[in-house]
């Protein structure tokens, strides 16, 4: 068993101001992505401090910012009593999304300097399902690693990889819709 | 790095590994192998391009706000008033 960092009140202060400070932002981060409200997230991360506060004694001081972001996923879940969802099936990936493409490409840059492109993008981030969404916005928002996010959501880090994987050629399907990506339509 | 015969990754495998790759998330060595095959093959490059411009327009358009700022200054608040024994 690992030791615990602490036993004083002081060494107890010294820990939390180590470990749990500097990522204040990384966890209101997190918690926005996980409440979608600004004012929800707030809550949640105080909470989540609290529990932080009270468990600090128990943490071993390794990997602290997975420690808290498990925390703040717990924390949510038990606010919202809301149980994690485990009906996605995984099989599918997005391969069938990128072999449709025509055989008449335009160049790379074509793609990527459509001012609209951006538009097109946020919203199709914001209509996909929350299990899909959540891992985008841990990885391309926030910059967390796939571990970092696989602890947040509380899903294995293969889950995370093919959510990721199958948001993205959503996302893509929506250009391709929209006309940025040329080639066949998606079936 | 060269690449034989038998290190060159082919399309569906690069197709496999591309986020992960993109996200910074393989090894050096694979990472190597798909800059590689992305350099040599144009459909593949071009898939590597789409979903660089779908990563940076994803990170762009949620620049932190003043919100996300203000509510961080309100929270290391909260830190303090928990040291002074606010919150108990």
């Amino acid at each position: 068993m690992t030791e615990a960092v602490c036993s004083s009140p002081d060494e107890r202060q010294v820990a939390f101001d180590s470990y749990v400070v500097p990522h204040l932002d990384v966890m209101y981060r997190v918690a926005l992505s996980l409440t979608r409200n600004p004012a929800d997230a707030e809550d949640l991360v105080q909470d989540a401090v609290l529990r932080a506060y009270r468990a600090i004694d128990r943490f071993d001081g390794r990997y602290p910012r997975a420690w808290l972001l498990t925390i703040v996923r717990n924390t949510h879940y038990n606010r919202t009593r809301r149980r994690i969802p485990f009906l996605f099936r995984d099989g599918e990936s997005a391969e069938a999304a990128l072999e449709n493409l025509g055989d008449h490409e335009p160049s790379a840059e074509s793609v990527v300097v459509d001012p609209q492109f951006e538009g097109v993008v946020v919203d199709a981030l914001n209509d996909l399902p929350e299990k899909f969404r959540a891992p985008v916005d841990l990885v391309d928002i926030h910059g967390l690693s796939y571990q970092e996010t696989a602890d947040a959501l509380g899903i294995p880090i293969g889950t995370v990889m093919s959510r990721l994987h199958r948001a993205r050629a959503r996302i893509r399907a929506h250009l391709n819709t929209a006309g940025f990506i040329p080639g066949k339509e998606m079936a | 790095m060269v690449l034989t015969r038998s290190t060159r990754l082919r399309c569906h495998q690069v197709a496999k590994t591309l986020q992960a790759y993109l996200d910074g998330e393989v090894v050096p060595r694979k990472a190597d192998q798909v800059a590689a095959h992305l350099e040599e093959c144009r459909q593949c490059g071009l898939d590597a391009q789409t979903y660089r411009a779908i990563k940076a327009s994803i990170a762009t358009s949620y620049a932190p706000d003043d919100t996300a700022r203000e509510a961080v200054v309100r929270l290391r608040g909260f830190v303090e008033g928990l040291a002074a024994g606010d919150h108990g």
